[in-house]
Order: structure tokens, then sequence, then C-alpha cells
């Protein structure tokens, strides 16, 4: 295991009817407006066939009559999550507790807006985990070029080149569990509700990848993405990637073993809207970052990675471009920096934004020329998986490798 | 005369000469017993790092731990616990050391009362100027961060401003705690604060106009327009969505 890719595959939507049924579906974040469709989505998913939907209290459920084939299980949540826009430890703990409590032989775990799912999508996702020997199944959204760009930029490409798993969003809200995923998820979220963390973020990709077990993806056409509360791009940007980094280096030893990487992806269409972006919020942010952050900058990166920020500092916005192995090594620096504390991790982050802004400017440049935005996607995660060794050499030598 | 005078500068040469005996083996005891001391400890904390090294402290306590620890390697417990030891030691040796030389100093001669609290204040005074060097730095670079990622132009001059203020309240901290200056350190703080605090705020001040003038003028809008509780923000092509 320790050095064959994890193996993942596409779930297909399937016709036939579920085997065993019983299938947990959990609707952690669900709100009272939308309840009623949602339920009337899944009892389009699920036609005659016995599901079990837990609902928390505050949701309401006085629905039950109304949808004879759905069961619902209003319960009261053990711990509560107040980021309903991504599912945190506490969702991850109740959906393990409710599917004990139940027998049931899967779960899947359904985010915010899921009512704007089609209902073949929430059946894959249940039937990739029970007739498939999946432990995880991630789902795979269609989003616009201008989208998720925080997982495109680091998420996926950082998740593919470290745990070689294929998921194009390893932070999916929409997820179908095997039992013994829902419970190896549970035992990494009591660690964090133990200390009264309930809102930290899990990675279920990586967990997988770990632990050896089988992710595939269930493709989601369409669905409405809930975004999170706070606008402030800052904020996020620390809450996500302080729990990614965390999570990547605690996981150390067994990503520096891996050494595969993962077959190229077949690049889907993507809608790229015909009028232009403008960039230069972005660009304006970055040159600024450049002429005072400079200093904290040159704390993480190497003295070439330095130079390379020089060089796109004076590119007209024209031709601005971040070259994809440039971001790499910058997301490799961040990440060990934010393992030996170089600076205060709050600091870090907080001057990583710039650059993942200058990221984003360049990514929109080169969409807008024509370049298909899943295509660059696509370079940036190879380019990642090129770089692992930097990476890998800086993490066991930080002080003597540093070209 | 010159007798007198010749007597006048023996007798306060040797005034001087016996203060200085007396002085003298209080500060080697105190020198003595700090290099001691800090030897003794520099040995307990490698054989305890060695020791807890062998034995895998770092990864216990780890893995038996309920709350999720987070260490950095430059900073692991094995070391944490070595070094605590080692200034321990130091400290313990600068407060026999001390105690050596007070006992050198017996309520006989006038420089007790004088060095004593000195440095013990001296000490003090060092302890803060560290922190307010550190709590300097630290909120500079927060400012700066902060006002980077605001884009706010005048970044750097509000982190250096704030850098500024905070190293004046130290100084100033510092030279009351060592009760130097007196007055004169008062004022010049009072001086040196108050023209950081007003140079701080004008440029705020006029350099945020356009900020708070857009603020303004979002507000008359929203006033302007009669509430619509159906009103939902659609994005709009302009929208770009990070998560």
């Amino acid at each position: 295991m320790a050095s064959s890719p994890i193996n993942t595959a596409t779930a297909k939507p399937d016709t036939g009817s579920l085997v065993g049924t019983g299938v947990l579906i959990h609707l952690s974040t669900i709100s009272p407006d939308t309840l009623e469709l949602t339920l009337s989505n899944l009892a389009k998913a699920f036609v005659n066939e016995p599901v079990l939907v837990a609902i928390p209290e505050t949701a309401g459920a006085n629905l039950a009559g109304s949808f004879e084939s759905l069961r619902l299980l209003p319960y009261t949540p053990a711990a509560v999550s107040s980021t309903p826009w991504v599912h945190t430890a506490a969702d991850y703990l109740n959906t393990f507790k409710l599917a004990q409590e139940h027998n049931s032989p899967a779960c899947v775990l359904l985010g915010a807006e899921s009512q704007t799912m089609l209902p073949e999508s929430i059946r894959s996702l249940a039937h990739g985990t029970l007739s498939s020997p999946a432990d995880l199944v991630v789902s795979h959204y269609h989003l616009g070029a201008r989208e998720g760009l925080v997982n495109s930029a680091i998420l996926y490409p950082l998740s593919r080149s470290l745990f070689c798993a294929s998921p194009r969003f390893p932070l999916a809200i929409d997820v179908g569990l095997s039992p013994r995923m829902a419970e190896h998820l549970a035992t990494a979220s009591q660690r964090f509700t133990a200390a009264n963390q309930e809102d930290a973020l899990l990675w279920p990709v990586s967990e997988a990848a770990t632990n050896g077990f089988k992710i595939v993806e269930a493709d989601i056409p369409s669905r409405v993405a809930p975004q999170p509360a706070t606008p402030d791009l800052n904020t996020l940007l620390n809450q996500i990637l302080s729990s990614f980094f965390a999570d990547i280096d605690a996981r150390a030893s067994f990503w520096q073993r891996m050494r595969s990487t993962v077959p190229p992806r077949t690049v889907t269409e993507t809608s790229v809207p015909s009028e232009q972006f403008d960039v230069t919020p972005m660009l304006d942010s970055f040159h600024l970052a450049y002429s005072n952050l400079h200093e904290i900058w040159s704390l993480v990166l190497p003295p070439h990675t330095l130079l390379g920020l020089k060089r796109l500092s004076v590119m007209p916005r024209e031709s601005f471009r971040l070259a994809d192995n440039l971001w790499a090594r910058i997301i490799y620096d961040f990440v060990l920096a934010y393992r030996l504390r170089t600076i205060n991790r709050g600091h870090l982050l907080g001057a990583l934004t710039p650059l993942y802004l200058a990221w984003v400017a360049s990514h929109l440049i080169l969409v807008q020329s024509g370049v298909a935005p899943e295509q660059h996607i696509e370079e940036v995660a190879q380019a990642f998986e090129t770089d692992k060794p930097y990476l890998v050499s800086r993490w066991r030598w930080p002080d003597r490798f540093n070209p | 005369m010159w007798q007198q005078v010749e007597l006048a500068l023996s007798q306060s040469a040797h005034r001087a000469l016996v203060t200085l005996a007396n002085f003298l083996p209080g500060l080697l005891a105190l020198l003595l017993a700090v290099m001691i001391l800090t030897a003794i400890g520099a040995i307990l904390a490698a054989l305890l790092k060695r020791l807890l090294t062998a034995i895998r402290f770092d990864e216990r306590l780890s893995k038996n731990s309920l709350v999720p620890l987070d260490w950095a390697p430059s900073h692991g417990p094995t070391l944490l616990v070595a070094r605590a030891v080692f200034w321990a030691s130091v400290v313990l040796g600068f407060l026999i050391g001390i105690s050596a030389f007070d006992a050198a100093y017996a309520g006989n001669s006038q420089m007790s009362f004088f060095l004593l609290p000195y440095l013990t204040h001296s000490v003090g005074a060092i302890i803060l100027f560290i922190a307010g060097t550190l709590l300097a730095r630290f909120l500079a670079r927060t400012v700066l961060i902060e006002a980077v990622n605001a884009r706010l132009q005048y970044a750097r001059f509000l982190s250096v401003g704030v850098k500024w203020l905070v190293l004046v309240l130290t100084a100033a901290t510092v030279l009351d705690h060592l009760e130097i200056g007196g007055m004169v350190v008062d004022l010049a703080f009072g001086i040196l604060f108050g023209g950081i605090v007003l140079t701080l705020s004008l440029a705020i001040g006029l350099g945020s106009r356009d900020i708070v003038s857009r603020s303004l003028e979002k507000n008359v809008d929203t006033e302007v327009l009669p509430p619509d509780p159906t009103y939902k923000a659609q994005p709009t092509a302009e929208t770009l969505r990070h998560f």
C-alpha cells in the first residue's frame, strides 16, 4: 500500500435497486426552509426503498407523513457545528453515532443546499458506498471557471501529490461513507470534540488514503455550493489551510513514502464566461504585498522562489503568469514553514493570501486567453507531483536543503 | 596644609580600597555561583535530553494525550524540558549568588542598599525590554499583514508606527523601572507617544477618506431604497468563489 497509488474510480449512477437499503442519509446542516424540498428530492432518489434520514431536531421534522419511503430520525446532536458550509468533526461524529445506533450498512452525509442536487446524484453517492467495495465516495462537482478556486489552487494539487488520491474535491460536502470509514472519522473527530473543538475540519480523503481504504468519486453535475458566512478571504484561508497543513504534518510519515503519481485525469469541459473578469484588484494586492511583505516572505521562501516573485512583480498585466512549478514550490515552502513554525502561523497564512490572489489572477488571465480551466488545474497538479521530492527533501533536512 | 591634603587623600584611598575589598568577594561569589550552576544546568539538560530521547518521550506524549498536541520540531517536549531545567539552574545560580553578595554586605555598607535593589530592578528591566521588543515585532507584523490584505497603501507606515509606539512605551517603562531620568522620561514619553498617535491618526484619516466616503454613500443608498424582504443578492458575472 505504501508505494502504490490509492485506488480510485468514478461511481456511475445506478438505476437498479439498492442492495440491503437501510442507508443512512445525514442532513447535518439542513435548514427548516429547505427541509421539505430536500426530503422530496430524497424520496425521488429512493423510490419505494426505505431510507433512514437523520435530521437535527432544530430543523423541525414534522413532515414524516408526506414521505412514506423515508424514515425520519430527528436527533439531538451530541456536538453542534457552527460552520454549516463545510462538514466539521461534530458532523462526522454524529453521523457515526447514528449509523451505529441504527446499524446502517452505509451513510451519506449531505451538505447545505443539498436540495439543489439531482436525485440521481444522491443515489450515486449511496450506491457507491453500498454496492461497490468503496469506503469513501467523494463528490465530483462541475463548477464554473471562477468557483472553488482554493480547492483548485491548493487543496486538490496538494492532496493528489502527497496522498496520491485523485478526488478533485478533497473537502467535498457530500460524501458516502462505509461503516469502517465512518468509524475512523469518528475516532479522529473525538480527538477534537474532546478538546471542545467541534468546528475542527476533518480531511476524509487523507484519512482514507492513510488507512488504505478505497476512494471513489461520484459525479454531481449540478449543485449550488453553500458559501461561508464570513466573506473575509484571509480568515477563511487561515481556517481551511491551517487545518489542512496540520493534517499534512500529522501524516508526514505516510506521504513521504508514497512515490507514485495519479494517472492524468480526463479533462472535462467547463463553462467559461464570455465576459472578461477584472483581475486588476488582485494584481494590485500582489504588487502591494511584494513591496511590503518581502521581508516576511524571505523568512519562508528560498532565494530562487523570491527571484521568481521578483520577475512576477514586473510582469505586465497581459502576460502575467505565475508558473506552475513556482506556485508548487511556494505552497510546499509554506507547508514546511507551517511545520517548522518559522513565523507565527497566523502571520504565515496571512502572508500567503496575496500570493494566492496572484495565482487566481494568473489562472483567470490564462482561462481568458482560451486555455481550458480544468486543463490548467491538471497541469498545476502535475507540477505539484513533479516537485514532491523537493518537499520531501526539505521536510527531512530543512536547514541543509535550501537551493 | 599639604599634610592635611595628604591625609585626606590617603584616608579616601584607604576607604575606597576597603570598600572594593569588601565588594570583590561578594561579586566573585555571585559570578562563581552563576557559573557553577550554569555548568550543572547544562550537564543536567544534556543528560535529561539523552534520557528523554532514549525513552521516546515526544512520541509517547503525543500518543497518550487526548488533546491533539502541536509541537514544532525545534520546540518539542524533550527540548522544552531540557531548556527549562537549564534555565532553572541559571536562575537558581543568580539567586544563590545574589544571596551571597547580600551576605557579604550584611548591613555594614551603603553599597548593598544601592546595588542590590538596582540589580533586581535590572533583571526586571531586561525581561520588560525583551517582552516589549517581541510584542512590538509581533504587532508590527500583524498590522503589516492585515493592512496589506486590506489593500491599504500605507501598510508599512502603519506597521512601523505601531512598532515604535510599543518600543517607546517599552523604553519608558524600562527607564521608569530603573528609576532613571525621572520626570524627563515621563515628559519625553508623553511627547513621543502623543506625536506617534497623532501622526498615525492623521495618516489613517487622510488615507481612508475614500473608504469612509464610499461607506457613507453606501449607507445613504440603502436608506433611500425601500427594503424588500424577498430580495436576495444574485451572484453577478463578476463574482469569484474561492470555496
